[in-house]
């Protein structure tokens, strides 16, 4: 359905995004991950025709959308990352602009508003100004104004950055109703791993510009099957402990946080020994230490040797 | 489409009420305390011209004429009746009742003095010109007519430079004496008229309309046009940050996904301006209207500059949009608002007539916008005709036509980086 072909984008001298290849077939969810920076709004802007790359080319249905963007704007919807609505006006004030731009008015307009408020569950706070909305309620307007054309094809970049548990999950739910009630294709930018592993059939893994890694979830998990991942817990995790292992010749990828550490060895190697020995010579004390099966955010990882959120 | 776009800016707007005020209620405001606090200038100097000269005299006329009539009268043969009425028609004479006219006395006060105190006056910021009478100007006027000797001579005048509009006056009065003396000449010399000397009626027809022009402007007719305009600008800016914050949040991204073409963006954002600052007058003016009985003696004229006017303002709308979109940053538009239409306002007259203290400034000052259209305005105020106010209405379309212009080939095409 949708297809880029060695897209490249250049600000000044440095590269957004690098010869990227990617393609969205008719019905799937797929999605597109990557830690800030790493040029997903960029290729997001491109294949939704509205910046032009330096290098390659977007086809939608097997046109070239850069001499013609028409085809592909008439019937995709787009959750850009930002919040794109008039905060001065009314839910409904806003869908009644971007519906009638859309082309649609009179009852037809009425019953697309009255739906698209049903599904992003916003009927009843539809009189009140926008500015007046919870973080939550935003995203949800802000998706909601993508439904109104019925796309076919909904891009959405990191559509949940920024809000409560109870709106995201509301906004996944969403998003998996549409895709399966009204088949829409659907592409799912996100730095949330578990995201993307609850939604997504495919996966295109960014950083840096380039895509690093692309296939189902069971093919990228694959990538791994060579290593395993031992999670460290303490009371406390200290500099020196730290920087022992970020020395340790056999361990190829590390993740810290609070009041733990991850690390990535071969699935051979036994690690026990020294991790004991490391935590004595730091003087620390050890809660647990666990092996557990490789999940994307160890793809990740694996990859880049860092952890996709900081 | 575009139609969509422009209800959606009066949305805006509505939703704004701050930014209602600050665009109807607070020229309102200012009108009210401009108009009532200034009136007392306005009525004593400014508008109403009340113009001081002086008249100095080398030698008597009466005695250049009599020793004309005594050197070459009987040489021309001038017969007894002619000799009295050369005598009751002496140039400077005339001149002279002119300004002591019922018509020019309320205006003009008229001093003869004599050649010692010229320095004195010259000095003396009171007195507007002095109009001096070169040594034997008659006896050199009656040769010139009768004799056909010796070249007409010319009356001087001497300005204060600071008293720009009482000196044009002035010398628009001499010039017209001075032409009417040299048609008496060239009428005797053909014969067409015995009685050349007698036309004086005409001077008076042509000084009529120098003084229409300057009919007297009320305080509250000055400074709800000064007002007027100088708030009209404010809608572009309004509308200029509007437009930013639609691309900043990316709101014009999502009406270029719609498939809108961004031209149809760009005229909407254009003709709102337009519609807003047509509106934004026709409140101003119709309160000014209501309250200080400020009338518009040509309706049809009034409604010409506004339209004019208002597409003035919306090529500023749309040219700061523009530079805004290319520039990433609404910086360009605060700074409009902030102190360009301050600056604008001064040099257009908004608070007070700044075209009066000299030629140049006038001329600086016509060429902004508001400058343009408060002459425009101000001159339909004293009930002058349509035709008196047309080239400010092709400046002002002309002026909005090169900012759009500007504006359409500065506003980012299709591709290029948002
Ligand atoms: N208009 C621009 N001009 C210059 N550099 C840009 C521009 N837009 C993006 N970049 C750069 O390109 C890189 C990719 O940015 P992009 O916004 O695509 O990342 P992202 O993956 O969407 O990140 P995030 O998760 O923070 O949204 C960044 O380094 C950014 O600084
Ligand atoms: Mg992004």
């Amino acid at each position: 359905m949708l297809e880029l072909v060695n897209i490249s984008k250049r600000f000044k001298q440095k590269y957004a995004v690098k010869s990227m290849n990617m393609l969205i077939e008719r019905g799937e969810i797929v999605g597109l991950l990557g830690p800030n920076g790493a040029g997903k709004s960029t290729a997001i802007s491109i294949m939704s025709s509205l910046v032009e790359p330096t290098e390659g080319d977007v086809y939608f249905k097997g046109q070239s959308i850069l001499k013609k963007p028409e085809s592909l704007r008439k019937v995709a919807g787009i959750v850009p990352q930002e919040i794109a609505l008039y905060t001065d006006l009314t839910a409904e004030e806003n869908l009644q602009f971007f519906g009638r731009i859309y082309h649609l008015k009179g009852a037809k307009l009425k019953e697309r508003m009255d739906d698209v408020l049903e599904t992003i569950g916003l009927t009843d706070r539809r009189k009140e100004v926008v500015k007046k909305f919870s973080g939550g309620m935003k995203r949800r307007l802000n998706i909601g104004v993508a439904l109104l054309h019925e796309p076919e094809l909904l891009i959405m970049d990191e559509p949940t950055v920024g809000i409560d548990a109870q709106s995201r999950n509301y906004i996944l739910e969403t998003v998996r109703r549409l895709n399966e009630e009204k088949n829409v294709t659907i592409l799912y930018t996100s730095h949330y791993m578990e995201e993307v592993e609850y939604l997504c059939d495919r996966i295109y893994i960014m950083d840096q510009g380039n895509l690093i890694a692309a296939g189902t979830k069971e093919e990228i998990k694959r990538i791994l099957s060579g290593e395993k991942t031992i999670v460290i817990k303490a009371d406390r995790i200290t500099e020196s402990f730290i920087n022992e292992f970020k020395t340790h010749p056999l361990i190829n990828g590390m993740n810290v946080e609070e009041k733990q550490v991850s690390i990535m060895v071969a699935k051979e190697v036994n690690m026990f020994a020294d991790i004991i020995k490391l935590a004595d010579k730091a003087s620390l004390e050890l809660n647990s230490v666990n092996v557990k099966t490789p999940t994307l955010e160890d793809v990740f990882l694996h990859l880049t040797g860092r952890a996709l959120r900081d | 489409m575009m139609i969509q776009i422009i209800k959606k800016q009066c949305l805006m707007i509505w939703r704004n009420p701050a930014q209602l005020f600050l665009l109807i209620g607070l020229p309102i405001v200012f009108i009210l305390i401009l108009g009532t606090a200034l009136n007392q200038f306005f009525e004593g100097e400014t508008m109403r011209i009340q113009t001081k000269i002086a008249i100095i005299e080398h030698n008597s006329e009466l005695e250049q004429a009599d020793k004309f009539i005594q050197e070459m009268g009987k040489e021309a043969g001038l017969k007894k009746e002619q000799v009295a009425s050369l005598k009751e028609n002496l140039p400077i004479q005339r001149l002279k009742s002119l300004f002591y006219s019922k018509e020019l006395s309320d205006t003009i006060d008229i001093k003869e003095v004599s050649e010692d105190e010229k320095d004195e006056i010259l000095h003396d910021n009171t007195y507007s010109a002095i109009i001096e009478v070169p040594e034997d100007f008659t006896y050199t006027y009656l040769a010139h007519m009768i004799k056909h000797k010796k070249k007409i001579p010319q009356l001087r005048v001497i300005g204060n430079e600071q008293q720009q509009i009482s000196v044009e006056f002035i010398q628009g009065i001499i010039e017209n004496f001075q032409r009417q003396l040299t048609l008496s000449v060239f009428m005797s010399e053909n014969k067409l008229d015995e009685q050349a000397m007698n036309i004086p009626a005409s001077l008076f027809a042509n000084n009529r309309t120098t003084m229409d022009q300057h009919e007297p402007i009320s305080a509250k007719s000055y400074y709800t046009v000064g007002m007027a305009v100088m708030n009209a600008l404010f809608v572009a800016s309004t509308i200029g940050i509007i437009g930013f914050r639609e691309k900043e949040t990316f709101v014009f991204n999502r009406i270029i996904l719609a498939n809108v073409s961004r031209w149809i963006y760009f005229s909407g954002v254009l003709l709102s301006t337009v519609i807003f600052a047509f509106l934004q007058l026709l409140i101003i003016f119709s309160f000014s209207w209501l309250v200080f009985k400020v009338t518009w003696p040509n309706l049809f004229a009034f409604f010409l500059i506004t339209i004019a006017f208002s597409m003035a303002v919306g090529g500023i709308a749309v040219l700061l949009t523009a530079i805004s979109y290319r520039m990433h940053t609404e910086r360009i538009t605060n700074f409009f608002s902030s102190a360009i239409v301050a600056i604008m306002a001064l040099i257009g007259g908004s608070f007070f007539p700044i075209g009066d203290s000299s030629e140049v400034v006038r001329k600086i000052s016509e060429l902004t916008p508001n400058g343009a259209g408060m002459v425009a305005y101000l001159s339909t105020l004293r009930g002058n005709d349509i035709t008196d106010v047309s080239m400010s209405v092709i400046y002002l379309c002309l002026f909005g036509v090169i900012m759009i212009i500007l504006a359409a080939f500065t506003f980012p095409k299709r591709g290029e980086t948002m």
